[in-house]
Formats: structure tokens, sequence, C-alpha cells
């Protein structure tokens, strides 16, 4: 009950406009309506008013001028002194018309001011004892009765008339002028409400499908037309500085991942050089002093000695794949060298056919920094661990070429690829799926870009391309 | 005679170790301790011993460079990369830069013997951890065609597949089907494994691997 109450209050939530334009377009005509049936009703009344005022005039006239006329056989001359009983003869009657005496061939005997174009008016075929609405030639409207001054008509006919131009002139003005303000009014709500549309729903809609299409962080809004409201630029000024904060804010923070990744890059190398040069070297040096002990003593079975020797074999391996793990010492080697190594160990880890293959004009000589080189495995590494254990692929293919300024290192799968259109990296990275993020991240970090592309049932194809 | 030996590690204790080994050995003589390349470099130069052992990571110049040195002087020096890393890449660099044997740190004293023997003679040695086939131990290698072992030399020079075809002016897949037999025949699993124990088993010569053809 409330609820339909305040949905009438305020209006409907869709349709806006047409409800707006019904609100403002029935009342006016509803008053179009009411008018004119009230000028309608009025003129009926007045025309009623009119004519038994013409009637009763013409009529009691012409009785008094048949019983004058009896007393003074067939002359008029009285007429002229009789002024103070016929005193609308000289004055005219007391609303706007006139009256006259005729003669029975239309002359006029006497008549008041105002009936000068009466010859104009006459005509033989007028009813007599009856009021009606005739028009002269300069179109001007009359309602006038005839009447004889004595039964047998030769004595001459009372004609009294009301001019409606000079009775209802005013009237008549705004009954015309009525229509035509209801015209200009509903032509006025359209022209609003065309501006509203324009200048305000379009604009609007227009700023939501920009919100829509907005991929906030990346993208600034569209450039303002100025057809809309003050107000509406101001929404759209307010989205500019929101996307423009979106962007600072996701710049932010990629640097600041960024920073993070390098980070960890540089304290893996670190780690991996004090591994190498410490640990690593240490239990080599162990390992040669056993391998001493075990020549002095050729002749004993010294089986402790022996196991000693077998365990430090296995750290020496142990720390070896540690340190491969974190940065591999062997990618000083260079780029190509260092992914033959990855491709022919992944091969061997996952038991799968992982062929690096460089056309050696695209690679001669080619000199990268070892940041691009640790970036680059790494992004190997994830992709032939991912299409191995998600693809379920038997072979990766490692390629690496140059495209003008740029090299492109490109890594396709046989597996049985992912819908990569509607796959997010962002959802992925908080699904725990780091993967893609991390290579997208490690692309960025030495300022490259990173593409993957996959279809079900096609295998994937990741696309790195950077600047060396 | 002796075979005169320059060490050259930059580790302390494995260099220690490695030289009270080739200090027992009656056929070694140490004549020399390096505990940086550019030392050692040095050293090679101005005692010419037989045998270089070179550690590759080291300050101031890794030990391929300095094999890459002795090698474009013509030093008659024969140079064992002795390592930490397994890396086969590691093994194809130091034989591109014209060592002659590649032992890893955890090489038993026996082995190295062996090597530096070896490399004293003008042959080649490979520690079995980087260069041993997926097969039995006493495994013989099938004989390479002539086709094979031109593929082989070409992808081991670092040619891609595609560029093997053009040269050879067969098909990509002829060149794949090529490697696939390859391995087969050495019982490897890669390019750099085939090539390695190409080597080993005397398919392939140094010689012809370092041969430029253009």
């Amino acid at each position: 009950m409330l609820l339909n109450l305040k949905r009438f209050l305020y209006g409907p939530r869709s349709h806006f406009l047409a409800f707006l334009l019904c609100a403002l377009i029935l009342p006016s005509i509803a008053v179009v309506f009411v008018a004119v049936a009230g000028m309608v009703n009025q003129e009926r009344a007045m025309e009623a008013a009119v004519s038994s005022y013409v009637q009763d005039l013409a009529e009691s006239t012409a009785y008094h001028l048949g019983t004058d006329m009896n007393l003074n056989l067939r002359n008029f001359s009285w007429l002229s002194d009789s002024s103070l009983r016929y005193p609308f003869f000289s004055w005219g009657p007391s609303i706007p018309g006139w009256i006259a005496l005729i003669d029975n061939n239309g002359r006029v005997i006497v008549a008041s001011p105002g009936a000068m174009n009466i010859a104009a008016l006459w005509r033989n075929d007028l009813p007599v004892g009856r009021a009606v609405k005739i028009e002269d030639k300069q179109g001007l409207q009359y309602t006038l009765a005839v009447y004889p001054v004595r039964s047998d008509s030769r004595a001459g006919y009372v004609i009294a008339a009301v001019s409606w131009t000079t009775l209802l002139g005013n009237l008549v003005i705004v009954s015309t002028i009525w229509p035509v303000l209801i015209v200009v009014m509903a032509m006025g709500s359209f022209l609003a409400i065309r501006l509203l549309w324009t200048r305000l729903i379009l604009p609007l809609k227009a700023i939501a499908t920009e919100i829509d299409d907005l991929r906030l962080g990346r993208d600034l809004p569209r450039q303002f037309d100025d057809y809309s409201v003050k107000e509406i630029e101001s929404v759209h000024r307010a989205l500019f500085r929101f996307s423009q904060a979106a962007i600072e804010r996701d710049n932010l923070r990629n640097k600041y991942v960024r920073d993070i990744v390098q980070a960890q890059e540089r304290e893996r190398m670190d780690m991996a050089r004090e591994i190498h040069d410490g640990p690593l070297q240490d239990v080599t040096a162990l390992l040669q002093q056993i391998h001493m002990t075990l020549e002095d003593d050729v002749n004993s079975e010294n089986v402790r000695i022996k196991r000693t020797e077998k365990i430090a074999r296995s750290v020496v391996r142990e720390l070896r794949a540690l340190c491969d793990e974190l940065a591999p010492p062997w990618m000083d080697l260079g780029l190509i060298e260092a992914l033959t190594e990855l491709a022919e160990r992944l091969s061997q880890t996952y038991d799968v056919q992982v062929s690096a293959d460089f056309d050696e004009d695209d690679v001669h000589g080619l000199q990268v920094d070892n940041e691009i080189t640790l970036s680059l495995l790494r992004i190997v590494q994830e992709a032939v661990s991912n299409a191995v254990r998600h693809g379920d692929a038997s072979e990766v293919h490692v390629q690496l070429r140059r495209e003008s300024e740029n090299l492109v290192l490109e890594i396709s799968d046989n597996g049985t690829g992912f819908d990569s259109e509607n796959t997010n990296h962002e959802t992925l990275r908080l699904e725990g799926h780091r993967g893609l993020a991390s290579m997208t991240e490690r692309m960025a970090l030495i300022g490259g870009k990173f593409r993957i592309e996959s279809s079900l049932g096609n295998g994937t194809r990741i696309t790195c391309v950077f600047r060396v | 005679m002796a075979i005169k030996i320059l060490l050259a590690d930059d580790h302390p204790l494995t260099r220690a170790g490695i030289a009270e080994f080739l200090k027992r050995e009656k056929s070694f003589e140490l004549v020399a301790e390096a505990d940086d390349g550019k030392i050692a470099w040095e050293l090679i130069q101005s005692l010419k011993p037989d045998v270089a052992l070179l550690d590759i990571r080291m300050p101031e110049l890794d030990g391929v460079s300095v094999a890459l040195k002795a090698r474009n002087m013509g030093l008659t020096t024969a140079i064992i990369m002795l390592t930490s890393y397994d890396a086969q890449q590691y093994v194809i660099a130091s034989l591109r830069a014209g060592a002659k044997g590649f032992v890893l740190k955890t090489v038993s004293p026996k082995e190295l013997t062996n090597a530096i023997n070896t490399v004293a003679k003008g042959g080649l040695y490979l520690d079995p951890e980087v260069a041993s086939t997926i097969a039995e131990d006493d495994f013989m290698p099938e004989q390479l065609s002539a086709r094979e072992r031109e593929v082989l030399l070409l992808a081991a020079k670092g040619l891609s597949s595609k560029e093997v075809a053009k040269r050879l002016f067969i098909s990509e897949r002829t060149v794949q089907t090529h490697l696939a037999s390859i391995y087969d025949k050495l019982g490897s699993r890669n390019k750099t494994e085939a090539l390695l124990l190409a080597l080993k088993y005397g398919v392939v010569t140094l010689e012809e691997l370092l041969e430029d053809d253009d």
C-alpha cells in the first residue's frame, strides 16, 4: 500500500520521460476540452439571450408603432417628435446593435445609428417574427429579428439586430487564442522533454555504458561532449578523476609487485651464489677427503666411510638442485645455452619432449642481461609445468626469434589448452593460481609484453616480446 | 716424465683437496696453483704446463675464457674443466672454448688420474656424470649413417632444425627423423647429450665440432 503510494508520488522508475510527457500533455488536452465546451455553452446561452432580446425588442417596438400608427394614419412624421417614446431610434438599443423601421420595399424610414448597412442585410426571404443569425458582406455577424408593424404588413417592418462582433469581440479573440496557446504549450513540453532526453537522459546512458566498458585501472573515459548539462559534466569529471586515481593506484601496485619480484629474484641469485661458493664447495672438499681416505686404505672394508661418501654425494646433488631452483649458475653461459639446458632438464623432469630451437641468424652474438635470462627461464619453467600438469601435453616447443628490434620467445604445446578468452588472470591469482600472473609480472619486470593464447583442444601458445 | 699440472680454483678447501691428491700421485707434478682466472692465465703463459685444471666460476676471469685465450694463442696446454656443475651446456661451452676434458669436482681420484692421463696424450675426457648413456654400462653405439653424422654436426653447431634442413636440402621433418634415429642409436635423450655421447664414443671428433664451416 505504502509502496504503491510512494511509487505514485515519485513517479515510475522506467519510462520516466513518457510519464513526464503524459503528465504535461494530458492536463493540457483536458483544459482545451473543458474550455471549448465552456465556450460553446456560453455562446449558446448568449445566442439564446440575444435572440430573445432582439425578438422582444422588435416585437414590442412593432406593437407600439402599430398602435401609434392607428392614431396618426399613414404618416411617420410624428416619429421625429416622439423620440422620448422611442429613444432607441436615436441612441440605439442598450446592448451593441441597432433597430430600424423599414417599409415593405426595404427602404429605411427611421433607424438608430449604426444601422447604415441595413440595405445590404435586407433580404426578402428573412423569416418574420423569429430571430436569425446572418452575416453581412464584410463577414460581420448579426442576430436579427423582423416584426411587421401591423398584421397587414403594408405599414412596414421593425428590424432589431445585435452585432456579434461588437458584443462578443473580445470573447471571440480569446476563444481563438486559447487553442493556439495550448498548442504552443504542448510544443513547449515536447521541446522540454526533448532537451531532457538529449541533454540528460542520453548523456546519463552514455556514462552508464562508459562505466560498463571501462577497464578500471587501465582506461580513461572518452573525451566529454558538450551537449549535456553541467551536472552531467561534473559527474563525468568525477568519473574521469576516479578512473585516473584507479590507474595511478594500479600503477603503484604494479610497481610495488615489480619491486617485490625484483628484490626476490636478486635475493635468490645471491642465495644461489652463496650456496654454490659455500656449502657446495665445502661438501665437495669433504668428498675429496673421503675419497683420499678410502684410497689410503684400499684393503679395508670401511663401510661407514663408504656410506659417508654416498651421503656427501647426495648432499652435493641436493645443493646443485637447490641452486638450480634459486638461480641456476649455468645461466651465465648466455640466453640460448641457458634455454637449451633448461629445455633438456625439463624434458627429463617431466618425461616429455621439450625442444628448444633457435635460428642461428636470429640469435648470433646475442647479449642478454642475467636478469632477463632469469625471467625468461622462469617463464619457460612455468609454461612447461602448466602444459604438462594442466594441459597433459607431450610436446613443448620453445622458440626464440628476432622481430625487428625485439626478441620474441614463443612457447607452444600440444596439450588440451583452455579457454583463454574467458580466463581472467586476476581471478586465477585470487584463487591461488599464481602461474599466469607471475609470468605476466616477470615480463613486465623486464619491460616486455606477455600474451597467452589458447582454446580447448588446440594447445596453448605463450608469446613474450621484449627488447634487448 | 711427470705431467706438469696447473690447478686453478678460487675455493681454498676444494683446491687444497685436489692439490693434495695431485702431489701424492707420482706421475703428476703440480707446478702452480691459482685462486682466480687472471693469475691462472698468467701462470699458463709463463709455465706452459701440460695440463691445466680450471674451475669454471672464478673471480676476474672464468675458466671458459681462459681456455679460449689458450686456444687462440695456440698453446699446447691441455685444459680440463673442473667444476661443481653438471650442466651439459657447460660441457659444450668448454669444448667449444678448446677444453679437452670436463670433470666434476666430486670425481673420484681414479677418474681424475684417468682424465689427466687421457688429455695429456691428446685425448678427450668427459665425466661419466655429464655424458652417460641411459642404456647399459657396456653399451656400444650403433654406427651412424653419413647423413646422420652431418645432421648431428650441424645441429651441434647450434643450427635449428629448419636451418639444418635448408643446409642439407631436405625437409624439416626428415631432419627430425634423423635426430630421433641418432638419439636412439646413441642412447641419448636430447641433442646436447647426443653430441656428448658421440664425442665420447668417437662417432664425431672434437675437431669436426669446432670446425668453422663459414
